[in-house]
């Protein structure tokens, strides 16, 4: 993603999470003690990683030029039961990947979520719990 | 003795057009509506995906709004898990469309849990501006925030507070009030007769819906708009808490046309007047509709 994609957004960070915040025009005044949350989650520090969140990447992995990987419908059913596959040669030379840390997973034309590449080859599946569950049931595609 | 909802036929009977259709209507199961995230995909990819995944739909009054035909209610949807659609009746979409969030604008949904009115501001507002969305309960703004994350939105403040004592140091172009309510909308009959999703509690909905009405308004820029909305048909839920609102603050209700059939506010009831700017609130009854039963009056801040 380009630098200037973060123009229109505040970015701060609240326990290991960082959120985008739609720019405002005027300070704003919150209601004492109300604070819960605002903006979007967008990454979390993992193990020392920064793991871009699922929902951050399906709305803007659009504007991403690297680091992603595009899967066969079969290949993410196989990620999501298994847990974890390994990656053949075209694909990892189609992506253009180097090196490990987490990658974008899309299929069909749409970004999913977040893999963790790793090894070179080995892919693992990072999206929410229940995605994972639900995905390997979908009957139609 | 009698539940409260035979009692509200007893009183209504009169006042509902067409009756015998709607007592005939309670007892069909409300038909699925799905609202097109326009934030994350356009209209004819999320379309197009549902085709590919069997979902039978057709057009309703609103673009962004499908009408569910058919489903393997079995089958999981991708469509949602990517968030590209957002399980909404038709009559949750009114409001919004009353309240015509623009982008920029500095928006407050009072009572925002689940969070289908607050996502489709957001959208129509092309996230841009600012919403606050507010509950009062812990529990319901997981559900909130769930939702705001799963549609992808960024111009959303959340915040817990009683509605009725939200403070008001800032003052917001718009407010929507979907107020807590005894539900008769929402009433389904099932094969025995019997209410479902019937609401319990002895709570004095009026009383805490008249509080936060007069909250939401005082929250207002001079000029501003107030949607108050309800899924209740009940009068005390709805036109006497216009009508007190009236009598408390310089508002004005608006007229509003609204693209699906209604009727307009009641202006006596039970031997009570109510004042005459309550007739220009609306009325959407579940059997003209097809969707759940919603009361909704578009105020101006004078």
């Amino acid at each position: 993603m380009e630098p200037e994609f973060f123009e229109p957004f505040y970015i701060y960070a609240f326990n290991r999470q960082a959120f985008l915040f739609r720019k405002q025009p005027e300070k704003i005044l919150l209601p004492e003690r109300s604070f819960v949350r605002c903006g979007l989650p967008f990454v979390r520090l993992v193990a020392g990683y920064l793991k871009p969140t699922t929902v951050f990447l399906q709305r803007f992995a659009e504007t991403a030029s690297r680091n992603i990987i595009s899967l066969k419908w079969q290949d993410i059913i196989t990620l999501c039961t298994v847990g974890e596959i390994v990656l053949s040669d075209d694909v990892l030379e189609q992506s253009g990947i180097e090196a490990p840390g987490y990658v974008i997973i899309n299929t069909l034309g749409y970004a999913l979520g977040a893999g963790l590449l790793l090894d070179g080859s080995r892919l693992l599946c990072r999206f929410p719990k229940a995605m994972k569950q639900a995905l390997p049931r979908i009957s139609k595609i | 003795m009698k539940n409260p909802f035979s009692l509200f036929l007893e009183d209504y009977g009169t006042l509902i057009p067409d009756f015998q259709e709607y007592l005939v209507d309670l007892k069909q199961p409300l038909p699925l509506y799905y609202r097109i995230n326009t934030l994350k995909t356009d209209l004819e990819r999320a379309k197009g995906l549902l085709k590919r995944q069997g979902l039978q739909f057709r057009k309703t009054c609103f673009r962004e709004l499908i009408r569910v035909k058919d489903q393997d209610s079995d089958s999981p949807l991708l469509s949602y898990h990517l968030g590209h659609i957002y399980p909404q009746a038709l009559s949750s979409c009114l409001p919004v469309y009353a309240l015509s969030p623009k982008g920029g604008e500095q928006v407050l949904d009072l009572c925002a849990a689940p969070g289908g009115k607050t996502t489709h501001m957001a959208q129509l507002m092309d996230d841009s501006g600012l919403i606050m969305a507010n509950d009062r309960k812990l529990g319901r703004l997981t559900a909130l925030m769930a939702n705001i994350k799963r549609m992808g939105i960024t111009n959303t403040i959340v915040t817990q507070s009683r509605g009725e004592h939200y403070k008001a140091d800032f003052k917001f172009h718009k407010v929507l009030l979907d107020a807590p309510c005894s539900g008769i909308g929402r009433y389904r009959l099932d094969r025995q007769g019997r209410i479902r999703h019937m609401r319990p509690g002895k709570t004095d909905l009026p009383a805490i819906q008249k509080a936060l009405i007069t909250r939401a308004f005082d929250l207002l820029r001079p000029g501003g708009v107030l949607v108050y909305s309800t899924c209740t048909l009940n009068v005390e839920e709805n036109e006497a808490v216009i009508h007190y609102l009236l009598q408390k603050r310089p508002a004005e209700v608006t007229s509003w046309q609204p693209p699906v059939p209604w009727s307009p506010g009641i202006t006596e009831f039970k031997g009570k007047k109510y004042e005459k700017g309550v007739g220009l609130a609306r009325r959407f009854y579940p059997h003209k509709i097809h969707s759940v039963g919603f009361f909704l009056a578009r105020i101006a801040k004078c």
